[in-house]
């Protein structure tokens, strides 16, 4: 290893040599690549949005391509009915009698207003003296608040109950602001369940 | 080899035959243990590769299904030999360059043999189908713990050797081992942190750690440690200095800091973000091979020919082409528009054979072939055996990454042409696969070779040194010599 | 470079760089288990956890490397738009006009409302496509945006969308895969959910894909005698890859968990990242497909 010029191998400079650098050449290659590189990068990476992925290329443009208008809101639904309140009501809204009253052609669905059906199904109702459709619905059972669901689920699944062609429900749909208005104003007010007396009270436009 | 060293210098001086002589018990471990599963490696790359061309191969045990041998063959080839005997070769330039006996050999033959038993129980963990489903990375944990501990002991003493160094200078080859045997650990308790531990992350970050350990295997740990060997034996074999420290510098710097964000395909699973840095890293590497031509072209300037031993100087010079066309290549597969086209084909595959196996493989090959006649003081039992290896090697490697490169590119414009069907994809590869079977078994053919002097050279050592010692300890003592 | 801590600490930075880029910053924006990025289906949990076989056989995909052959990532090149009209309004007079104007076809006033929805532009870019909506909105009709993915990947039935993150969130390990030698396996469980198909296909693929080069995974599957009646599991094999007279061969359980986990492989799910039109829901109280 040491042979007659003395030179370790490691490559440590000789006294007095000069120690040529890099080429200008190479310099400049590194440059433009860089350059490249910064080029690219902020064309194609999204700029660290975790949603932005290729071919999309920022957060904007991904949001123009947002067309579906949310989710279908029958589907959304009628996925929530069938999750929450089909165990009670039945898969055909037919209820069950003597327990649970029907939602299919039912008069509390079908006001034209929902400010009723909107405060039965945030606060619950419980007691007796129900009458749907005229008619007398005996039952001990109540039903529970469901103000635990946000108000794009509640406006969905009430939206879903009052179109539902299949059970002869023609009332129109509901946006998540009425149910958001009206959960504020039964929060101070009435924070218990309602009676049925107190339903039949109420002015379902409010 | 003249192995006489200045004697005007300092009293301490040491020989450079007393460098080598201590690192005779730790190379002996990790060069015929790395030769060992290089052979078993080439082995299984030969079963998986015949069963593209006979799928019903052997397919009838749940051992030797492709997915398994495929993993155990591409880990013996990086974690037995790659890395076991790039550790080697990397603790003698140490010793040398320092100037200095390496510490404690013992404890480095020790890890070693740590580092065998991990890889051992972790292949076998594969083919009973432990594998933990991450690329380069597939032997589980209980191996892991073993292979870490055998690195952590072989490196410890090796940059203890560095620091008993003479000159504290350090030089160019000395920096990119530094690194690289610091770089090793890190990514590799990370990734098995991450990874295989009992509450690994989630979801598709797995991936994402498992591709940058990857790259920085791959390119960065193999870049640092193969370039660290070609830089010293151009300069042991021609008698000359680097052409200039300044380009190994900036060559240094470039892998570090560009080849670790290699690694995310463009077609990941994951945000822009990602991909896009992987290939603007990726792309940059382009620079640490140009900057790698430049210094060696002006070094060899004035002619190559070597003034002894010619075929180390084969393989050494064999490597360093071969590590600049493979990384040329694995820039350009960088560039989104060719990524199209290369990615998720045999054309990635083909790079990667070229950059393990042509590049650091040959490299290793070269520094085992000058090392080990200066460690143990004999020549290699059939010299022939070595030429042969080289040619084999060569031919073997070229064969591969040609035929794999071309059938990638025509796979990946066969995948976009929507005509073709699933089948008929798989069989416009075929040809081209039973192409690289046949220099899969050159190679292993080659590795045969190489094995088979090495085992000769230890029969021949212990012959010589063990035997006349152990037969004058057990003969018969005569009357005379028993004492009273 | 002269010493040993200005290596040490310049391989550290670099490598501190690296990991921050790519493991640490990933995993703070990827890493929390359930993200909401379903803003289409906001009632829908996306993913969903794969059923408890499905889990196991995601255990043998990854003990046997099909991740070595097929991948589990869908690209995709690009996404047009189509105009689809589903209301003409009251003035479809002013409607034909526009569309007349625009070149896309020749309609008159009533031609215009009959047959709806229909789509008046197809595979046009998102700027197009939207000029045209504000065009027909200004004349009273109404109209969805429809998207259209491309991509080679797409275009080969491989998939509705591409591949993203949030497609592995409910998965033990990821596997998206390096290699395809064997088509893309993300939307399977869509495409081939015939459970006999993929059982058949793993114990001997040629019999069901001729000429394939994928290995068979015969071990995964037992060779018995045939009792007193076969068993309702045996697979039913052409005559030259059934098993010799008298014997059947039926799946073993890491068979029946592999096909599980292949049939739960699906991710046409419409996301935020990755926004798609979904199908039409259906218009009764029947259950979605």
């Amino acid at each position: 290893m040491n042979s007659a010029t003395n030179q370790p191998a490691s490559g440590a400079p000789r006294e007095g040599a000069k120690d040529p650098t890099v080429p200008i050449w190479l310099i400049v290659v590194l440059f433009l690549l860089v350059f490249w590189g910064g080029v690219y990068f902020d064309e194609h990476s999204g700029w660290f949005e975790p949603q932005v992925y290729s071919p999309y290329v920022s957060a904007e443009q991904l949001k123009t391509f947002q067309v579906a208008g949310g989710p279908d809101i029958m589907d959304q639904g009628r996925q929530i009915y069938e999750r929450t309140c089909i165990t009670c009501h039945g898969p055909a809204a037919a209820g069950q009698p003597g327990t649970f009253p029907p939602l299919a052609g039912s008069d509390w669905v079908n006001e034209k207003e929902p400010g009723r059906m909107i405060r039965l199904v945030l606060q619950g109702f419980s007691g007796p003296g129900l009458k749907v459709n005229g008619q007398p619905f005996n039952t001990s059972s109540a039903m529970v608040p469901w103000n635990s669901l946000s108000d794009d689920d509640l406006a969905a699944v009430i939206t879903y109950v009052r179109g539902n062609k299949d059970w002869k429900n023609t009332a129109p749909a509901v946006t998540p602001e009425q149910v958001h208005a009206i959960r504020a104003k039964i929060a101070a007010a009435h924070p218990l369940s309602f009676t049925p007396a107190e339903l039949e009270a109420i002015n379902p436009a409010e | 080899m003249n192995a006489t060293s200045p004697t005007s210098s300092a009293s301490d001086s040491i020989s450079t035959a007393e460098i080598d002589a201590s690192c005779r018990v730790p190379l002996f471990t990790l060069f015929v243990s790395g030769a060992v599963w290089l052979v078993l490696g080439s082995i299984f790359g030969l079963l998986a590769s015949l069963k593209f061309h006979s799928p019903s191969f052997l397919s009838d045990c749940a051992w030797l299904t492709y997915g398994r041998v495929h993993a155990v063959a591409t880990n013996a080839f990086l974690y037995g030999f790659a890395l076991q005997a790039g550790l080697g070769v990397a603790l003698w330039i140490i010793a040398r360059t320092s100037q200095t006996r390496v510490a404690q050999p013992w404890m480095i033959a020790i890890g070693g043999k740590l580092w065998n038993l991990g890889l051992t129980i972790g292949l076998i963990g594969i083919l009973m189908g432990d594998s933990t489903g991450f690329e380069y990375l597939e032997i589980p944990r209980y191996g892991f713990v073993f292979l870490f501990l055998g690195y952590v002991l072989m490196t410890f003493f090796s940059l203890l050797t560095l620091h008993n160094r003479k000159e504290r200078a350090l030089g160019v080859s000395q920096w990119f081992l530094l690194a690289a045997l610091f770089w090793f650990p890190w990514v590799y308790f990370t990734a098995d942190y991450l990874l295989l531990s009992r509450a690994p992350i989630h979801g598709v970050t797995q991936v994402v750690v498992a591709w940058w350990y990857s790259a920085n295997l791959n390119l960065v740990w193999f870049g640092l440690v193969g370039l660290a060997i070609v830089f010293f034996f151009i300069q042991e074999l021609m008698k000359r200095p680097l052409y200039s420290r300044h380009l190994a510098l900036f060559t240094f710097w470039t892998i570090v800091l560009f080849a670790s964000w290699s690694g995310v395909p463009h077609s990941a699973p994951v945000p822009a973000w990602i991909p896009a840095l992987s290939t603007v890293g990726t792309v940059l590497t382009v620079v640490t091979a140009l900057s790698v031509i430049v210094n060696i072209r002006a070094t060899c300037a004035g002619g190559c020919s070597q003034t002894e031993n010619p075929p180390p100087g084969k393989f050494i010079a064999f490597g360093t082409m071969a590590f600049v066309v493979a990384w040329i290549a694995n820039a350009l597969s960088g560039i989104p528009e060719v990524a199209s086209v290369t990615n998720l084909t045999w054309f990635t595959v083909a790079q990667w054979q070229l950059n393990v196996f042509g590049f650091f493989a040959m490299a290793l090959f070269g520094a085992i072939y000058y090392i080990v006649p200066r460690v143990t003081g004999m020549e290699w039992p059939r010299a022939n055996f070595v030429k042969s290896h080289f040619w084999c090697a060569a031919i073997g490697i070229v064969v591969i990454a040609i035929s794999l490169a071309i059938g990638g590119i025509v796979q990946g414009f066969d995948w976009h042409d929507l005509k073709m069907t699933n089948v008929e994809v798989a069989k416009s590869q075929l040809n081209f696969l039973r192409i690289s079977t046949l220099g899969e078994l050159l190679i292993l053919i080659g590795n045969l070779l190489l094995l088979g002097n090495l085992i000769g050279l230890s029969v021949r050592y212990y012959k010589t040194h063990f035997v006349p010692v152990y037969r004058e300890v057990t003969a018969e003592l005569k009357p005379a010599e028993v004492k009273p | 470079m002269r010493y040993g801590p200005y290596v040490f600490l310049a391989a550290f930075f670099a490598l501190a760089v690296s990991w921050f880029g790519f493991v640490l910053t990933p995993q703070v924006q990827l890493g929390r288990p359930v993200q909401e990025t379903n803003t289409v289906m906001k009632a829908d949990l996306y993913p969903q956890e794969r059923p408890g076989e499905a889990r196991q056989g995601l255990e043998i995909y990854r003990a046997n490397g099909c991740a070595y052959c097929h991948s589990q990532q869908v690209q995709q090149k690009g996404t047009l738009v189509n105009v689809v009209l589903t209301d003409a309004g009251k003035k479809t007079m002013d409607v034909a006009k526009v569309l007349n104007d625009e070149h896309l076809g020749s309609f008159s006033g009533p031609g215009v409302a009959a047959g709806l929805p229909k789509t008046l532009l197809q595979n046009a870019t998102m700027d197009q496509a939207v000029a045209l909506q504000s065009l027909l909105k200004n004349a009273g009709a109404k109209t969805d945006l429809h998207l259209v993915p491309i991509g080679s990947d797409i275009e080969r039935g491989w998939g509705k969308r591409r591949t993203v993150a949030q497609d592995f969130a409910a998965d033990a390990t990821v596997m998206p895969g390096s290699l395809r030698v064997g088509p893309d396996l993300a939307n399977v469980g869509e495409r081939l959910p015939d459970m006999n198909w993929q059982l058949m296909h793993l114990y001997a693929p040629r019999s069901v894909v001729k000429d394939s080069p994928m290995p068979s995974y015969a071990f995964l599957f037992e060779r018995r005698k045939i009792g007193s009646q076969p068993l309702a599991d045996a697979l039913a094999l052409p005559k030259e890859f059934a098993p010799a007279e008298g014997y059947e061969i039926v799946p073993k359980p890491e068979a029946k968990a592999l096909v599980a986990y292949l049939q739960s492989l699906r991710s046409d799910t419409p996301l935020y990242e990755a926004p798609l039109t979904p199908p039409p829901a259906p218009k009764t109280n029947a259950p979605a497909k």
